[in-house]
């Protein structure tokens, strides 16, 4: 017992921590490391980030990915998904001697020969290809033939052909199955061979097309560009002014503060996709002012949760104890407060996003925000309502990709908050 | 089975699973508990107590879990029983009152209903009136007036609240009572009237009492054992005059040479030097040997168990002849 | 007596009563905590109010102009113009907008045959009404339910399972799940009805009392209007609701796994109370607490989905009036509109937090 008063002996130099260890290795390990620990919400911040990066290459280089503009009648109307366009072809009546295209070339004191053909579809543009690619071919030829018909328009395929029988046109080029459908009543005319051409279109409609041929999946894939820019835009400018903002509001206090809170409390407890339609029926349509009309939604949810994070933060005991030891605000602020709102700030950033898009569809929907020439989700689903009985498929993809794009946001966000918040973690 | 051992621990094991992999928060842990004693279990935060206090009633949720061990109770092990069961035994044969009565009482329940929900639980024949005058009288012996309890927790002091927490345990005529710093939350004046009324309810009551504190002095107030634990390992266990007068383990006499003694006018505070290990890479032997004044070889190399020196007093200690000894036995068994 | 009268009456009455029943019974500090809530909901439907007012003076142009359309002569406009006294300095507009929106006189709609607006609203009010109130209830249920159990299964297939539902309910578009139901049950199945609140032919038969069809179905009678109602409610209700019970889910899980780990639950499991007591009993109830003031938040986005739902299924309610009048360019309607949605929010507000400091003992007593 009298050992005690002399003096200890030396103390082995503790073994590394595994704190020290883990700051040791690399943060690709780490990343690795951390999926045993988080399970399944490791999970789904990757799943969800590697669909976030192709979504945003998606809508950066759309021109890649789509096969059609999206904006062109490619096609024809109402295509099924996976469907091909029919095979446009020569119909022409039964004392008619010509067969092709190219039958119909006529000398330059003879008059052109005119063809109908239905609006819209593929059968314009197949004829126009093939017989531009005929007159080449034969304008070098001896004969002085030339190939330049007038195009006749018509509304349907039965005014097409029946302006054959009436002898209005020379000859008509509609699609395969359509004369197919339709034979039984026009006995006088007879097919002919199909048109080359409209080689662009023979690879078909991955998802249909839509009331006036444009092809839906290009749609989509341009659609990505216009939802992304609003997405991230409006969610930036809203953490622009919404945090900083948070951030005086927790330091002025005061009247200031007071209200802030009030304006900022009363435009979160109000709809946001209200004030959305007010703002953007007053400024009109267009991308900027749908990003600025959601952004408006977006500043309260940053200043509340940067100026309470703040706020909890400078009064807790540490920040008083750093006070008393002279730290400056700007060091406080950076060493306390900023580790504890910046990931707050990333979850609520990607949340936002997934938000933001949402209500910019659904602005889209109703009509209001973007001009109708812009390829958009939220457009080609009002559009879409219109065919529900005949065409379900305009509905359905436009839809789904909305879906896909915000689930992947917010699962980032959702797996981002379970790491991040001590508070949920295991005990 | 000794007849007066209400409660014996059998190198108990709990592991933690934490980021770094598994940690053990108790490590190969015995100890005998008396019927009709208070044993105080003393130890630095850290050490491993309040888990092992929780383990006795299998409590422990989540990434903590018993590993190893036995927990005889009662002529039963514990460990044995399907976890369903345990509820039957909480809070009706072992009972516990928790450190902070403010968090540990419903805030949004009164304390009339706090008591009769334990009571009807375990007793579900016992009508709303019967339940009801039981939590009466029940307060009313803790020193509560019966008016007062429609009331809800943040109506009531602290003193006042712990007092209801001991009337939680004691509802159901608790053999053994688990008490996790109970006093670290109260001021020292109602410190004192809590430690005289818990002498005076296990006098009437019979309790067995588990005192778990940092405290020292609390424990040498009333109780008749101590237990002192290090490093989620059992250092010394004895008599409280014994171990008081005669701390065997050198972390014992650091721990009672640290109080400061009013009496020793100028002296310097001691300080054992060094700081309690890192549980997940603890040190390999004794765990004490890098703070330890008297360590030698064989201390950084095994580990002493923890055997009788003197009487009733146990130490893990290499300096004793007695668990030295053992040792030697193994050694040519 | 009117049917907004009515319906006003439903609510109110009994509102007042809770409300005297509360500043009665409860503590002082209960007293001064509901006054304060009250005098605070006024500034709030002030400042929504303004902003509208603001917003839709700031348009570009003429609004009675572009209302008119070409065949608006100079001297119409001037007349019209006068007529809303939208030539009148802006202090004096809007002295003139703070009386209407307290009185709800909100004038005549600028197009469409000047009906008074609060007429159409009067019927437009009650549909959002009986649309919002089974919608909120199945959010309610679906997701208080769904989160408690997930919350109980924690890191369980169940709680991923609800996790997942929740974030997929999310990031649906409701108008997109409006037209999928539609498109399932409307035009695959043909089992239900895709637009509309009634049967027209049926609908002539029922007597509009309150405006909102299943009562005045079910006041006279006419069990062939209520079955008919009934079938029309049905799909906007699911969109609506299933959508809501999506955050529901959410904030229920997340609070009761917080309840979960507080130390009275910890204690009462050292007392033997067997765990389903602990979640569904203690920690759910206590969870839904904080859960309440949520609900308030709620009926933002509960409005906003019904602005879409109507939309989708032609709902003849507020939302879909908002939006049409917007298409019209009938900017005094808008305007009304807006603030009635402001007034509301603020009520609703208002109402649970009365309804929280009753339930929450710390605050009561």
């Amino acid at each position: 017992m009298d050992n005690i008063g002399e003096h200890p002996p030396e103390i082995t130099p503790p073994t590394e921590t595994w704190e020290v260890e883990l700051q040791k290795v690399s943060i690709v390990r780490r990343i690795l490391n951390s999926r045993k620990w988080y399970g399944a919400d490791w999970w789904f911040v990757a799943v969800s980030s590697v669909l976030v990066v192709i979504f945003i290459i998606i809508a950066i280089f759309p021109s890649l990915f789509a096969p059609y503009d999206p904006s062109a009648l490619v096609g024809p109307s109402f295509l099924a998904p996976g469907a091909y366009p029919p095979v446009p072809e020569l119909i022409v009546s039964n004392t008619s001697s010509a067969n092709s295209l190219k039958d119909l070339a006529v000398t330059s004191d003879q008059p052109r020969p005119t063809i109908s053909v239905v609006q819209g579809g593929n059968s314009a543009g197949a004829l126009n290809d093939a017989a531009k690619e005929i007159d080449n071919q034969i304008k070098n030829e001896s004969g002085g033939l030339r190939l330049r018909p007038v195009i006749d328009r018509y509304a349907t395929v039965e005014e097409a052909l029946q302006a054959v029988v009436d002898g209005k046109d020379t000859a008509a080029v509609v699609g395969s199955d359509e004369f197919v459908r339709l034979k039984a009543q026009y006995p006088t005319l007879r097919e002919g061979e199909s048109i080359a051409g409209g080689a662009k279109t023979a690879g078909g409609f991955l998802l249909g097309t839509n009331d006036i041929g444009q092809d839906v999946w290009s749609r989509l894939l341009w659609g990505t560009r216009v939802a992304l820019i609003i997405g991230f835009s409006s969610s930036l400018l809203s953490l622009i002014i919404g945090v900083p903002l948070g951030l005086m509001a927790a330091f002025i206090g005061g009247s200031f503060d007071r209200l802030m809170s009030l304006l900022m409390d009363s435009m979160y407890a109000f709809p946001g996709l209200i004030l959305a339609i007010a703002i953007t029926a007053v400024l009109g349509p267009s991308v900027i002012n749908v990003i600025v009309a959601i952004a408006v939604l977006y500043i309260p949810t940053y200043y509340r949760m940067v100026r309470g994070q703040t706020l909890a933060v400078k009064e807790d005991v540490y920040v008083e104890a750093a006070r008393s030891i002279g730290a400056r605000s700007r060091e406080i602020l950076q060493r306390y407060i900023f580790p504890n709102v910046i990931p707050s700030v990333a979850i609520i950033f990607s949340v936002n996003v997934a938000d933001a898009i949402l209500t910019g569809a659904g602005l889209a929907f109703l009509g209001l925000g973007l001009p109708p020439t812009i390829p958009d989700w939220g457009i080609d689903l009002a559009r879409g309502q219109r065919f529900i009985q005949n065409a379900w498929w305009l509905i359905t993809f436009p839809g789904l990709t909305i879906l896909l794009v915000v689930l992947a946001f917010t699962l980032m966000g959702e797996g981002l908050m379970e790491i991040f918040n001590p508070k949920l973690r295991e005990r | 089975m000794h007849d007066d051992i209400l409660y014996s621990i059998r190198k108990l094991v709990v592991e933690y699973t934490t980021r770094a992999g598994a940690v053990k928060a108790v490590d190969d842990v015995s100890l005998d508990i008396r019927r009709g004693e208070i044993i105080g279990l003393v130890g630095e935060s850290g050490c491993g107590k309040s888990t092992l206090g929780k383990a006795l009633m299998r409590l422990h949720t989540g990434p903590a879990k018993i590993t190893e061990g036995e927990l005889w109770f009662d002529g039963r092990d514990l460990m044995t029983l399907p976890i369903e069961e345990m509820p039957e035994i909480r809070g009706a044969e072992i009972g516990m009152v928790f450190q902070d009565p403010m968090t540990s009482l419903n805030p949004v329940q009164r304390i009339l209903d706090h008591l009769t929900e334990t009571i009807q639980t375990h007793e579900p024949e016992v009508s709303d009136a019967d339940a009801r005058t039981r939590a009466e009288e029940l307060i009313e012996r803790l020193g509560i007036r019966k008016e007062r309890i429609t009331e809800y927790p943040h109506q009531m002091s602290g003193g006042m609240r712990q007092r209801v927490m001991i009337s939680l345990a004691l509802a159901l005529r608790a053999k053994l009572v688990i008490a996790d710093e109970p006093t670290t939350s109260l001021d020292v004046i109602v410190e004192a009237k809590f430690l005289d009324l818990l002498k005076e309810l296990q006098k009437e009551f019979g309790l067995t009492i588990l005192l778990i504190t940092h405290n020292i002095g609390v424990v040498a107030e009333i109780s008749d054992r101590i237990a002192v634990m290090y490093a989620a390992k059992m250092m010394e266990v004895g008599d409280v005059n014994d171990v008081f007068a005669q701390p065997k383990h050198p972390y014992t006499q650091g721990l009672l040479r640290s109080v400061p003694n009013i009496l020793l006018d100028g002296a310097e505070l001691y300080k054992m030097a060094g700081a309690p290990p890192d549980l997940s890479h603890p040190p390999s032997g004794c765990r004490f040997h890098t703070r330890c004044p008297f360590v030698m070889d064989i201390c950084r190399e095994e580990v002493p168990p923890l055997e009788a020196i003197e009487g009733a007093q146990s130490a893990a200690c290499w300096l004793y002849p007695s668990v030295m000894a053992k040792r030697l036995e193994k050694e040519h068994a | 007596m009117t049917p907004i009268g009515f319906v006003a009456l439903i609510i109110g009455v009994p509102a007042l009563i809770l409300l005297g029943y509360v500043l009665i019974t409860g503590s002082t500090g209960l007293r001064r905590y509901i006054l304060t809530r009250i005098v605070l909901t006024l500034p709030m439907v002030i400042i929504l109010g303004s902003l509208v007012f603001l917003v839709m003076r700031v348009v570009p142009g003429d609004p009675v102009q572009s209302a008119l359309g070409p065949k608006g002569t100079p001297e119409m406009v001037q007349r019209i113009r006068e007529q809303l006294g939208l030539n009148d300095p802006m202090i004096v507009q809007y002295g003139k907008f703070l009386v209407q929106m307290f009185t709800l006189r909100f004038g005549n709609s600028l197009i469409g045959g000047h009906r008074p607006i609060i007429d159409e609203m009067s019927e437009r009010f009650p549909a959002t009404l009986e649309l919002i109130t089974p919608a909120s209830i199945l959010a309610l249920v679906l997701g208080i339910f769904g989160g408690a159990m997930a919350a109980s299964h924690r890191k369980g297939a169940v709680d991923y399972v609800w996790r997942i539902y929740a974030v997929v309910i999310y990031s649906l578009p409701i108008f997109w799940l409006g037209l999928m139901l539609q498109l399932l049950f409307g035009v695959k199945l043909s089992w239900l009805p895709i637009s509309g609140r009634i049967d027209p032919i049926i609908g002539t038969t029922l007597v509009h009392r309150t405006n909102i069809y299943t009562i005045d179905a079910i006041i006279s009678g006419n069990w062939a209007a209520l079955y008919s109602v009934l079938e029309h409610l049905i799909l906007p209700t699911f969109t609506l609701g299933l959508i809501l019970s999506g955050i529901f889910v959410r904030l229920t899980r997340i609070n009761v796994i917080e309840t979960l780990a507080m130390d009275y639950i910890s204690a009462a499991r050292a007392r033997g109370i067997r765990e389903r007591v602990l979640v569904y009993g203690h920690a759910l109830k206590n969870a839904l607490i904080p859960v309440i003031t949520l609900i308030g938040l709620q009926v933002a986005i509960l409005l906003a989905g019904a602005v879409l739902t109507e939309t989708v299924f032609s709902w003849p309610g507020m939302g879909s009036y908002l939006v049409e009048r917007i298409s019209a360019r009938d900017y005094t309607a808008v305007q009304s509109v807006i603030v009635v949605f402001a007034l509301l929010v603020a009520m609703i507000s208002l109402a649970v937090d009365v309804i929280y400091s009753l339930v929450d003992p710390r605050v009561r007593y």
